[in-house]
């Protein structure tokens, strides 16, 4: 919602700019510094079809113009001490770089972990629990560490309860009808008297790996307690991909697509929440948003998942 | 504090010297309309130090001892007049000026009054402008806006090219009391605040008073903006309008019953989005609109000369439509002000004057959408009801005091949102916030001799949250009325004048101001969503303390006027986001609040030349404002948004023939702050930008030159249609000003490569205007 209220902004706002032919200059900031802050993104999942614990270490990069493949190789932290503590035992991940994997096979792996195939030429190196020694359940807590140097970054995250989705139904897409494309909704039944925070994935046909979309995350606010609600869940696209008003959130009918439906724990929702509102912030009528973080010492999110997964297929009319 | 009043009571009470004393009053009007002139001088010819001004109702009153007397009536741009009277009883004295416009010397004289106001006034940091003074200033589109012509004098910043919004010796938009014939006006702005809501053709005069507010005006931190509209001509009927660019505007005045009662009714609508609605048809966004529109209306009515009543409205509206039929989506997004206020004035004696009016303002913010069975609806809004009396009372041409007394009822709604979707109905859980606010003050304004005046005053106010309200702290559940939470504001005024000489004085201010609604805005400006919230158990009154020294110096017979001020305030209290802000509508916006507090300090200079072909002021600035929160950036004090080192205005008028008026305005400020990005970081392989401390890098400094021209082809004409052109041109060197830097990311998944560029983006190019006004008399 916080979205529309920006949209509309936005879109009274580019009616003003069309109307005065509004012009730009190249900025470039005065003060660049140096100074690389330490980037994780860590994520336990549990639940059926939960992927392992894998834990991404990343520096940041100063503001330059293009980022192309050889800094984006560089931005990997190699030789970090990651650790996870369950509750009852520390378990060190194992550093898994692509070019430790034979090239027949890096495919696979990245698949497997999630990893977008497209960034296979880097040599992307991640923290991975590959013994799966974890005992990731809902309900459960989780420490992180990742030491870098001399540097120690802390964090703290919980799996919440699994809440699932039911009676998905695709359904004809309101305004002039498109045969060929489907609504995807399903219902959910929320736990009442606690807040719940929600986050969810989309993989279609022609794009296997899923994502998430723009407002990636909401909360029950408006509906805690309630069952069987039906909620729609629009088809996510990547950040870049041109936007289509008319077809944008909807599936192609005959294609079999995949959503993972995920609860998280507060500052896990929030991290999202500030890094979605970021995206569309700035401009000239919202100042900054920093991205909400809860790594100690550092920028990024260690998240816990409680998922679940579903594989549908969207039938034709 | 009895006891100080009646010293000085007793102090200006002429029986002292054992001379009768007695009482000239009435009303100083405009002969040709019947409008009443506020701030008109009546004073002594021989002794112009004894003298008085009309109030906000055109009401004098000049206590003299007996004797023999030239009596002066002067107001700017009008034939000053004078009165040989013997004074030897209490008496009515009702003056109808007229314009001055044929004896140029005549008008010379009485400006020459009006301008000693800058050496003799007690109060300080109180700036008038006429409207027709703001209609010669060059305006975007043509667009008269007095809330732009504001932004021109020393002290006041605009909160963005081409705004409404402003920000007074380094407050916040929020500090600023903004009233429209008594009643508050929460959002001035239309169009995301690049239009003021005020129709300059429905007004008579502004006031706005930055520096010691005095006693009678409260709840605001930094400034008054004081707006009395127009009451109508009671003498004809007059038909007057505009054609512009972007909008037309008319008005109509005339008496209901002749030189007792008359009304006045002035709308003005945009029109440039009607235009395009041709071109959208078919299209994929067809019936989506934008529009605003404003109408003020008066009426009044003389019963005798003891009492009249008058009744003012306004309401204005923004309206955006947004359609998309092609999904079937939609949705209405009106919101804007509505005010009301009845008045009535009597005199109990021709020494005491007493208003009282009734008051009703709303502002509401509305965002209805639909998709096939989806129906969404969002309400925002404050509602007021205020009653209030004030007393004026004129113990002698020296000596004047005010009191009253205040109470209104608040009803504030945060973003309530509900929901309905085929059977389920949602909610979000914020709830309705009510508060009665009160005050009581008492002002004294007193001339010692011809070298000491003093202005002292203590308001008392009171602000208390009542239920119906479930406490977050406590749970404890509060019925109707019931108490919440009370506040308690001592906020005493003095400003005190040295007439060092007969052309200069010193004058100095101490202000202490409480200030129980606010609004905290995660842009530079307000916009239309922004939410005003009251004091409550969560958040406590904002308070300020401003102290103030200022000289001033007419020289050359009065030509110029200067002054020079200094000011520093104390801020407490203050309100802002944490960084990581989410405007989240499940979350009552006091809950995402942090606490911290200000200060802000800085000099003014201000020279003006208002008689002569050439005109003008020149009006500068340097100031500093700096807010510290404990949640940001571990209480760093940092500059705040609304500090601008340098901020530079020259205005000038030229009337080189009768057909023309030639004005340029020329401004020169420091760049506004901005919080830069400092670097970017990936996660699920997206770019995510972070950012640097808080408002630490200046965009380009800011200058601009506006020029405009006023033709009118028969100044002179006595017919009944009258017609003048007016255009202007806006940034005239197409100033490329930043309004701001704005970050793009770019995937390129087929290169594999992330870009991120940085721009400053220039809205507001040369742009020319004209518009065309007329004026039909009966």
């Amino acid at each position: 919602m916080e979205s529309i209220m920006k949209k509309i902004s936005s879109i009274i706002f580019i009616l003003i700019v069309l109307h005065l032919w509004g012009c730009e200059d190249p900025y470039t900031p005065s003060t660049s510094t140096s100074q690389q802050e330490i980037v994780v993104e860590g994520f336990v999942e549990a639940g059926e079809g939960a992927l392992p614990v894998i834990v991404l270490v990343t520096r940041s990069i100063p503001f330059i113009s293009t980022i192309g493949s050889d800094v984006f190789g560089d931005i990997f932290v190699r030789d970090a001490v990651v650790e996870v503590f369950d509750g009852t035992n520390t378990i060190s991940l194992t550093q898994l770089c692509l070019s430790d994997i034979p090239e027949e096979l890096r495919e696979e792996a990245a698949q497997l972990l999630g990893l977008n195939v497209d960034s296979l030429s880097l040599d992307i190196c991640i923290y991975a629990d590959i013994t799966n020694q974890i005992n990731r359940k809902a309900g459960g807590r989780y420490d992180l560490t990742v030491q870098v140097d001399e540097k120690i970054l802390t964090a703290t995250t919980t799996i919440p309860q699994i809440v699932e989705l039911t009676d998905f139904d695709f359904r004809v897409p309101p305004g002039i009808p498109i045969d060929s494309m489907a609504e995807l909704w399903a219902n959910i039944s929320d736990p009442a008297g606690m807040p719940n925070y929600y986050r969810y994935f989309t993989a279609t046909g022609d794009d296997p790996q899923l994502i998430a979309p723009f407002g990636s995350v909401f909360d029950d606010g408006f509906f805690d307690g309630m069952q069987n609600l039906p909620i729609p869940f629009p088809r996510a696209q990547r950040r870049g991909q041109d936007f289509n008003p008319d077809t944008f959130g909807l599936y192609q009918r005959g294609d079999s697509i995949r959503i993972k439906f995920c609860t998280i724990d507060f500052e896990h929702y929030d991290f999202w929440r500030t890094r979605d509102f970021a995206a569309n912030s700035g401009g000239p009528f919202s100042s900054y948003t920093r991205i909400s973080s809860n790594i100690k010492g550092g920028l990024g999110i260690w998240g816990g998942y409680a998922v679940t997964n579903y594989s549908l297929y969207v039938p034709p009319r | 504090m009895k006891n100080f009043i009646v010293l000085l009571t007793l102090m200006s009470a002429t029986w002292l010297t054992g001379q009768k004393i007695y009482t000239i009053s009435g009303y100083v009007k405009d002969a040709s309309s019947g409008e009443t002139l506020i701030g008109a001088n009546v004073f002594r010819m021989d002794n112009p130090v004894q003298g008085t001004s009309t109030n906000t109702y055109g009401f004098f009153s000049l206590t003299l001892p007996e004797g023999k007397y030239k009596i002066g009536v002067s107001y700017l741009g009008f034939e000053n007049v004078a009165y040989e009277i013997e004074l030897n009883k209490d008496m009515t004295l009702n003056v109808s000026l007229r314009e001055g416009i044929i004896i140029q010397e005549v008008v010379v004289s009485a400006e020459k009054d009006d301008r000693r106001k800058n050496v003799e006034g007690t109060q300080m940091g109180t700036l008038e402008l006429p409207i027709e003074n703001i209609k010669l200033i060059p305006a975007i589109f043509g667009e008269v806006d007095i809330l732009k012509a504001l932004q021109l004098l020393p002290g006041v910043l605009s909160s963005g090219e081409g705004n409404a919004g402003f920000y007074v010796r380094g407050g916040g938009p929020d500090q600023n009391l903004v009233v429209l014939d008594e009643a508050l006006v929460y959002n001035a702005g239309h169009l995301l605040g690049f239009f003021s809501v005020f129709n300059a053709d429905a007004l008579k005069n502004t006031t706005l008073i930055k520096g010691s507010m005095p006693a009678n005006y409260g709840g605001r931190l930094s400034s008054v903006l004081d707006i009395q509209m127009k009451e109508g001509n009671n003498k004809k009927y007059v038909v007057e309008g505009g054609v512009g660019l972007i909008s037309s505007r008319l008005t109509v005045q005339g008496p209901v019953v002749k030189d007792k009662s008359s009304f006045i009714i002035s709308g003005r609508r945009t029109y440039i989005l009607d235009l395009v609605q041709p071109f959208l048809r078919g299209g994929r966004f067809e019936g989506t609109n934008y529009y605003f529109y404003d109408l003020n209306t008066k009426w009044n009515y003389t019963f005798s000369d003891k009492d009249r009543l008058y009744f003012s409205g306004y309401f204005g509206n923004d309206v955006l439509k947004f359609r998309q039929p092609t999904r079937d989506f939609a949705f209405d997004l009106p919101y804007g002000n509505r005010t009301g206020t009845l008045r009535w004035n009597h005199l109990f004696s021709n020494k005491m004057f007493m208003n009282v009016s009734a008051i009703y303002n709303d502002y509401r913010f509305q965002f209805n959408g639909s998709q096939n069975n989806f129906n969404f609806k969002l309400f925002s809004g404050v509602e007021d009801w205020n009653f209030k009396v004030d007393f004026e009372q004129y113990y002698s041409s020296k000596h004047t005091l005010k009191y009253g007394i205040n109470y209104t009822y608040h009803t504030l709604t945060p973003n309530t949102a509900s929901a309905t979707d085929g059977d389920f109905d949602f909610r979000n859980d914020v709830s309705v916030k009510y508060a009665n606010e009160g005050a009581v003050y008492f002002l004294d304004d007193i001339k010692f001799n011809d070298t000491w005046a003093m202005n002292t005053g203590l308001r008392v106010s009171a602000f208390q949250q009542v239920g119906p309200y479930k406490s977050k702290l406590s749970g404890e559940e509060f019925g109707t009325f019931e108490p919440v939470k009370t506040y308690m504001g001592w906020e005493p005024r003095w400003s005190i004048n040295y007439k060092a000489s007969e052309n200069f004085s010193i004058k100095s201010g101490v202000a202490f101001t409480t200030q129980y609604l606010h609004l905290v805005s995660n842009s530079s400006s307000t916009l239309p969503a922004d939410i005003w919230v009251p004091s409550t158990e969560v958040v406590k009154p904002q308070r300020g303390v401003q102290y103030a020294l200022g000289f001033f110096k007419n020289f050359m017979d009065d030509t110029f006027e200067s002054s020079f001020e200094i000011y520093y305030k104390d801020l407490y209290n203050q309100i802002d986001y944490a960084d990581n802000y989410v405007n989240d509508i499940n979350q009552d916006v006091e809950d995402a609040f942090v606490f911290g507090k200000g200060r802000a300090y800085g000099a003014e200079f201000f020279l003006k030349k208002s008689v002569g072909k050439l005109n003008g002021w020149i009006g500068y600035t340097l100031s500093r404002s700096e807010r510290t929160f404990e949640d940001i950036e571990d209480g760093r004090w940092y500059p705040a948004v609304y500090d601008r080192t340098h901020d530079l205005s020259i205005v000038a008028n030229y009337k080189p023939a009768r057909k023309w008026d030639l004005s340029a305005v020329f401004i020169y400020g420091s760049g506004r702050l901005f919080t830069p990005v400092r670097g970017f970081f990936f996660i699920e392989q997206n770019i995510n930008l972070f950012y640097g401390p808080r408002n630490s890098e200046r965009l380009d400094a800011y200058h601009r030159l506006d020029l405009s021209a006023t033709y009118t082809p028969q100044p002179d004409s006595k017919k009944r249609f009258k017609g003048s052109w007016s255009f202007s041109v806006y940034n005239a060197y197409n100033r490329r000003n930043p309004f701001f830097v704005n970050f793009e990311t770019e995937t390129n998944f087929e290169t594999g490569t992330n870009s991120i560029t940085g721009s400053k983006i220039t809205i507001f190019p040369i742009i020319p205007s004209i518009t065309y006004n007329f004026k039909w008399n009966q």
